[in-house]
């Protein structure tokens, strides 16, 4: 009789034992979760369902199947907007990477005051956007700016139109951008570099390897995982750019700037067509989510190597 | 066990009260048993727009049982906030209106009472701005309209004759290039990059229907800036948006002679030449240029545009509320409300002969006749017809607009992809 309850007992007070852990794990992240789900979860759901209406914020919405994501597809603006968007990332995300990359190889050595140039360098992120717009548009001013007067210096007696022009507008605008971002990538690329075996590069030196080949054979393969999350990230903020050129261009000279998130942003909330402004934002997550996804899929097949 | 479930639980009711605390009730009618209410207006920057309140409180003096509250919104998000506010059914009672273009989307979402009935009196501007199908969904008490504005002193330093009201445009860019030719380091003129400062004048002045979809008329318009850019008499498109020149700056401190601008300029003029902002000169109002002689002349009527400012009421307003918001938007447009506002240096709606007195009678404003001719007399075209489609439109001819004016694009080659946007994406 004893021998037969007692694991009984024992069994039950493990089950109590996991349902205690369980509840005590969901309290501590039900408020996360309830912040979670009635500011993000829920509206991206209702936003599934707002981008097959035709709705003006006010009464009720009228459904009306995929006729917003058929305009979109005819819509010469919306066309515009996804090539700039693709244009803008296509120069960002390599950029920001290398100017990263190189500034933080260039800070993990042990030089005198390198912690004020590892801050300097962390800056920008940190700055207000509308100071950086002011600042640099005034840098990039055709007639009067700085730089324009340091090209005529050297000799270019017709240097770019930089964010007036409707060819340099996007150029200056990934500069822009890859100046206040490369701070924050900096560190995640200095905190791998930390993490990068001495005897690794010792026993490449010992090979006889150079410090191209000792970069590119044992410091690349070591942050694969750093730069597998920046270029993830990288890719996903690139799509969504839209602060920085709301306040340095408004999307101009023309369509020049215009990317996908402005174009939601001034059918939503200059138009009030908030139903198709939200078929753009559904075509923007889909194409972050499947860019990701191929991302993943590809860093798999790299691990499995 | 019980612990835990009592942590559960609490954290729970926690986060659902706080949710609570954001949603939700209703505000009740407002009308106490003796009938005095309180009806709240939306408005903005309130400590600096003084308008607002000099209304509601001449408004309560009159009708001592009705308080107005004045509810104050971010300007730069004012209808944002007021549309989710309304979306959220906690709207105000009167709903001021900061610009037409949104008006449609307020009626078309059943938001505005039919004020067809408030009694409004004879002449006053912008009226018409807020009537959809024949039915007015707010009236005005303000109207801006744009007007020159000249630098006294540097036209007498450069020996150019000052506007006399007869200019078309042609002389108007005679003068600013002989002005810029005579001065040293100042402009002969400056427009600033908003897309109203050309486009307004060419739609008002061809009594043309921004949402026809074709924008051929405004090819002289543009080519007579490019060319006033090209010679120095302007400051450059480029250079105004890369260095974000302000209006007030440029006029203000002489660096251009003669400014295109709305009425709203002559208050901030006069208090920074009051408070040594602006420098101090001497300055007058001109009718802005024409686009021929049939319309110049101070015995004609000089056509220009502008919106007006007015107040619409929430069509979820209790009947018993409905006459009060009514009677305050009719003491809004009468001539001792425009009287109050004129004396503050706004320019209200209603121009009669005491309220051109008063807004006249501040310190530092001119008191030549031009200029009192030039705030009084001109037919007002609006600036954005009330329409669901009119934001969508203006937002394709601000494209037009930089894509020209930065000399990216030809003004033809501009025109003709702005009429092709409009006809495939605006329909």
């Amino acid at each position: 009789m004893t021998t037969t309850a007692t694991p009984q007992r024992a069994r039950r007070r493990r089950s109590r034992l996991r349902m205690r852990n369980t509840l005590l794990g969901w309290s501590f992240i039900l408020p996360n979760f309830l912040g979670f789900a009635t500011l993000t979860l829920v509206p991206v759901i209702v936003l599934f369902y707002m981008s097959l209406t035709n709705w003006n914020i006010f009464g009720t919405s009228q459904f009306v199947g995929l006729d917003n994501f058929v305009r979109l597809v005819n819509d010469g603006s919306f066309r515009t907007s996804f090539v700039n968007t693709l244009y803008y990332s296509v120069l960002h995300i390599p950029l920001t990477i290398i100017v990263s990359l190189g500034l933080a190889l260039l800070l993990n050595n042990k030089l005198r005051g390198v912690a004020f140039f590892r801050t300097a360098a962390f800056f920008p992120y940190i700055t207000s956007i509308v100071a950086i717009a002011l600042v640099w548009n005034l840098l990039f001013s055709p007639e009067y700016g700085p730089i324009n007067e340091m090209l005529r210096f050297v000799g270019i007696s017709n240097p770019p139109g930089w964010l007036t022009s409707a060819n340099w507008s996007m150029p200056a605008v990934v500069i822009i951008s890859t100046w206040r971002d490369m701070g924050y990538y900096m560190v995640l690329f200095l905190a791998a570099l930390q993490t990068v075996p001495r005897e690794l590069h010792e026993a490449a030196r010992m090979d006889g390897a150079n410090v191209f080949e000792r970069f590119w054979n044992v410091t690349i393969p070591c942050l694969r995982p750093t730069m597998f999350f920046v270029t993830v990230m990288l890719t996903i903020n690139s799509f969504k750019i839209f602060d920085l050129i709301l306040v340095l261009t408004n999307g101009g000279p023309g369509q020049s700037t215009m990317v996908i998130s402005q174009f939601i942003y001034r059918k939503g909330f200059e138009e009030n067509n908030f139903g198709y402004a939200s078929a753009a934002s559904v075509v923007l997550f889909l194409l972050c989510i499947v860019v990701t996804i191929v991302q993943f899929l590809w860093n798999q097949r790299k691990s499995a190597r | 066990m019980k612990r835990i479930i009592t942590v559960t639980a609490g954290l729970t009711i926690g986060a659902l009260a706080l949710a609570g605390c954001s949603g939700g009730g209703s505000e009740g009618d407002g009308v106490a048993e003796d009938g005095s209410m309180t009806l709240t207006l939306s408005a903005w920057s309130v400590a600096t727009t003084p308008e607002f309140q000099l209304l509601a409180d001449a408004f309560h003096e009159k009708n001592p049982n009705i308080t107005v509250e004045v509810k104050d919104y971010d300007p730069a998000e004012y209808n944002t906030l007021l549309t989710t506010d309304l979306a959220a059914g906690k709207g105000p009672d009167i709903i001021t209106q900061k610009e037409v273009k949104f008006l449609t989307t307020f009626q078309e979402g059943g938001q505005l009472l039919d004020v067809s009935d408030v009694e409004l009196p004879e002449g006053i501007g912008g009226a018409d701005s807020y009537k959809v199908d024949g039915t007015a969904y707010a009236t005005p008490y303000r109207q801006d309209s744009w007007v020159l504005f000249y630098n006294k002193d540097l036209f007498e330093q450069a020996g150019v004759d000052a506007p006399d009201g007869s200019w078309t445009w042609e002389d108007y860019d005679a003068a600013a290039e002989e002005l810029a030719a005579n001065l040293d380091g100042a402009k002969g003129t400056y427009q600033h990059s908003w897309q109203s400062t050309l486009q307004g004048f060419a739609n008002a002045q061809n009594d043309a229907d921004l949402l026809a979809g074709e924008y051929d008329y405004m090819k002289p318009f543009y080519e007579r800036i490019l060319a006033l850019q090209g010679d120095g008499a302007q400051e450059s498109f480029n250079t105004v948006t890369a260095n974000q020149l302000t209006y007030q700056g440029e006029f203000g401190k002489q660096k251009a002679a003669m400014m295109p601008m709305g009425t709203w300029f002559v208050a901030t003029l006069i208090s920074q030449q009051a408070s040594g902002d602006a420098d101090d000169f001497e300055w007058g109002i001109a009718p802005i240029p024409q686009l021929d002689a049939s319309t110049t002349g101070t015995e004609n009527t000089p056509v220009t545009f502008g919106d007006p400012t007015g107040f619409g009421i929430n069509a979820n307003i209790s009947d018993d509320k409905a006459q009060a918001a009514k009677d305050f938007l009719a003491f809004a447009a009468s001539e001792e409300a425009a009287t109050a506002l004129a004396e503050i240096g706004i320019t209200p709606a209603l121009l009669t002969d005491p309220v051109i007195d008063a807004y006249f009678g501040a310190e530092g404003a001119p008191q030549d006749e031009l200029s009192t001719f030039a705030v009084q007399t001109h037919e007002t075209r609006p600036e954005n017809p009330a329409s669901n489609k009119t934001a969508a439109v203006q937002n394709i001819l601000n494209d037009m607009n930089s894509a020209i004016l930065s000399e990216s694009m030809s003004v033809d080659d501009a025109i003709a992809e702005a009429e092709g946007r409009v006809a495939t994406e605006v329909g």
